[in-house]
């Protein structure tokens, strides 16, 4: 690798989930190292239940490891608490999911303004930065829309638009183009790939491989262990 | 740096207001449900401020008329509540019309001494029959208390010596009777005796809720006549100073003759009461504010159904909305913050409720008036709200929303993110 140490921005080792159930544990990661620098593209792929999406929501601050040790730009996550945790995903992750996730009942650049609120931004600095978020995907137009009013594509652009507010150091996708066709798809993962191009970090869950191929590292995974991690030769 | 400075001002009560527009967002989203869930807090408030802007009302309008007794004024009347512990007072457990004569005689403050019986009767002219006030009296009384003749004149010093069959009429006994408009010289039936009607006097209208035109004077002399010797020892005294200022000096010299005169010795109970009008102000102010309490304690057991069913719907809420926690904690939203949205969403809720049921309740208690007055009770005073009770029934809704609130809103806030991100 071309970076240093000090590009090193997730750096995992030994990441254990189990979750209970019936009567044993569900051992969704078995031991999982995982290190990722600075301006990465990485692509996580593997079945259903190969414990892709827990690493995600591992990296992402949303869940936190039954052992093994997880450190963000330095921060020791897996020592953390729940309200430290929230500040983490407030500062410095920002997520895109399948579903999207954006509140029904406010309209997009209120959705946009989300992260901002926790963040204690003053109103008008917030709807600012929205609108910039918005217009930098040429969404601005469609500020006063409610979700419902939305395309598939258009709302998953919002939620990138809210992923992007806050400038996150670690931007985490979790099969963006799940619940859209293949032509948004193809406009979705190009937005992405553009992202990594300006310098963003990310990391894509998919089980799809033309959806992994945008990225320039793949990694493989299956019952809770990473398999391969090879870089995407184009 | 600047945007650091920024955001501290913005700090709390941008935060705090941040959340009453989400609450109210929420609120609105779903108006016909948000209305149903208050109904208990607007029903409870309502019921509270009903009651007691009636209550008030009333006793707004008898502080009034204390008020409007002036303050030169006393009454003294025999202490009832030895009576009660003291079965062996009763015979010294009287006022005589001797007693007003030494208070007359021996009490220079004095500047009038008026004692007076107040008897229930039947009155009759020409067939028809009816009841009344009937005031046994002197010729002061007309002075002391304001009664002054429309027609004729009031008592005169020679009715009272000469046990004269003659009495003044208040306005509501002519419509009562159905007397001729000049009833001067026609005689009554009161009781088993016939008077001579000398006056009527001016109309009154109403103190303490009921008619003072609704009475019937005679002298007092004729009034012990008629109603036995019994009377004459148990008559009330109305006193007025010659200075207002020095009523506790009169109070005390009256205290003393009348002690004297009745022999009570050192360390002895009064067998009398003395009050002033300022005395019974104070007395009354503390009835009232004791009796509103009680009774806005007890219609406040409401509001406390009321708060039940904010915290069912405010369960049910957050449940629904789980998708929507888990989507403001993955962006950042911390525990505190969920806690407080949901709890000032239900502070807002019982709020808006409690200002429903505010305006509900003022216009019940006007309508309970109204009715009253168009119906059974003409003289029945308006109904009034204090500050305090605007006030303390919409603290009181808030608080209901915060107590009912707190359990629905840590719910929330304990979500795990994951858990409420998957939530279907």
């Amino acid at each position: 690798m071309e970076q240093g140490t000090n590009g090193v921005l997730v750096e995992a080792r030994g990441l254990v989930k189990d979750y209970p159930m019936g009567d044993g544990y569900f051992h969704a990661l078995r031991g999982v190292d995982f290190t990722v620098h600075r301006g990465e593209f990485v692509a996580i792929m593997g079945p259903s239940g190969s414990g892709k999406s827990t690493l995600l929501h591992i990296l992402g601050c949303l869940d936190t490891p039954t052992a093994g040790e997880y450190i963000l730009e330095g921060a020791a996550v897996h020592t953390l608490s729940p309200d430290e945790l929230a500040n983490l995903r407030n500062e410095k992750i920002g997520f895109v999911f399948q579903t999207f996730f954006l509140l029904p009942r406010a309209n997009a650049v209120e959705n946009v303004e989300l992260p901002l609120i926790y963040a204690r931004v003053p109103p008008g600095e917030r709807h600012r930065k929205a609108m910039d978020s918005l217009r930098f995907l040429s969404l601005d137009g469609h500020a006063h829309h409610r979700p419902n009013q939305l395309s598939g594509g258009q709302r998953q652009q919002i939620a990138i638009a809210r992923a992007l507010v806050n400038n996150p150091t670690l931007i985490l996708a979790d099969e963006p183009t799940g619940n859209l066709d293949t032509t948004t798809s193809t406009n979705i993962m190009g937005l992405l790939k553009k992202l990594n191009e300006m310098g963003h970090t990310l990391v894509l869950v998919t089980h799809e491989a033309d959806i992994a191929a945008y990225a320039r590292r793949l990694v493989r995974i299956r019952d809770g262990r990473i398999v391969s991690d090879e870089t995407v030769r184009r | 740096m600047k945007n650091e400075v920024k955001r501290r001002l913005f700090g709390f009560w941008g935060t705090a207001a941040e959340l009453i527009r989400i609450a109210l967002r929420a609120i609105l989203a779903n108006k016909m449900r948000s209305f149903l869930t208050v109904l208990g807090i607007i029903i409870g408030v309502l019921a509270v401020v009903a009651v007691v802007s009636i209550m008030q009302g009333v006793f707004q309008s008898i502080l009034g008329d204390f008020e409007a007794l002036g303050g030169d004024t006393m009454f003294i009347r025999p202490n009832w509540e030895m009576f009660q512990e003291r079965i062996e007072g009763i015979r010294r457990l009287q006022l005589t019309y001797e007693d007003a004569q030494a208070l007359a005689r021996d009490v220079p403050q004095a500047k009038e001494v008026c004692p007076f019986v107040l008897h229930s009767d039947s009155i009759a002219y020409h067939g028809r029959h009816d009841s009344s006030q009937v005031v046994g009296t002197m010729e002061s009384y007309s002075g002391m208390y304001s009664f002054y003749p429309e027609l004729g004149r009031f008592l005169a010093p020679m009715d009272v010596a000469a046990r004269r069959k003659v009495c003044v009429i208040g306005q509501d006994i002519l419509d009562k009777l159905a007397l001729p408009t000049q009833c001067l010289g026609t005689e009554i039936q009161i009781g088993r005796g016939s008077y001579l009607i000398v006056g009527v006097l001016e109309k009154k209208g109403a103190r303490f809720g009921q008619s003072q035109d609704d009475q019937v004077f005679i002298p007092l002399t004729t009034a012990i006549v008629q109603y036995g010797p019994e009377t004459a020892r148990n008559i009330f005294i109305g006193v007025q100073v010659h200075d207002a200022a020095r009523m506790d000096q009169a109070v005390e010299r009256i205290s003393n003759v009348l002690r004297r005169e009745h022999g009570l010795r050192a360390g002895a109970t009064d067998d009398f009461r003395i009050f002033t009008s300022e005395e019974l102000q104070r007395q009354i102010k503390k009835f009232t504010s004791i009796s509103t309490l009680i009774v806005a304690a007890i219609v406040s057991i409401t509001l406390v159904v009321g708060g039940i069913g904010i915290m069912n719907i405010m369960l049910v809420s957050v449940t629904e909305r789980t998708r929507e926690i888990g989507i403001r904690m993955a962006v950042g939203a911390r525990r505190r913050h969920i806690l407080y949205q949901f709890l000032i969403e239900s502070v807002t809720l019982s709020t808006l409720g409690g200002v429903l049921g505010l305006g509900c309740g003022a216009g019940l208690a006007h309508l309970v008036v109204w009715l009253l007055r168009s119906t059974v009770a003409e003289t029945f005073p308006p109904a009034y709200i204090p500050i305090w009770v605007i006030l303390s029934s919409l603290a009181f809704a808030a608080f209901t929303g915060a107590i009912f609130g707190v359990y629905p809103a840590m719910k929330a806030s304990r979500l795990d993110p994951i858990d409420a991100l998957r939530y279907e």
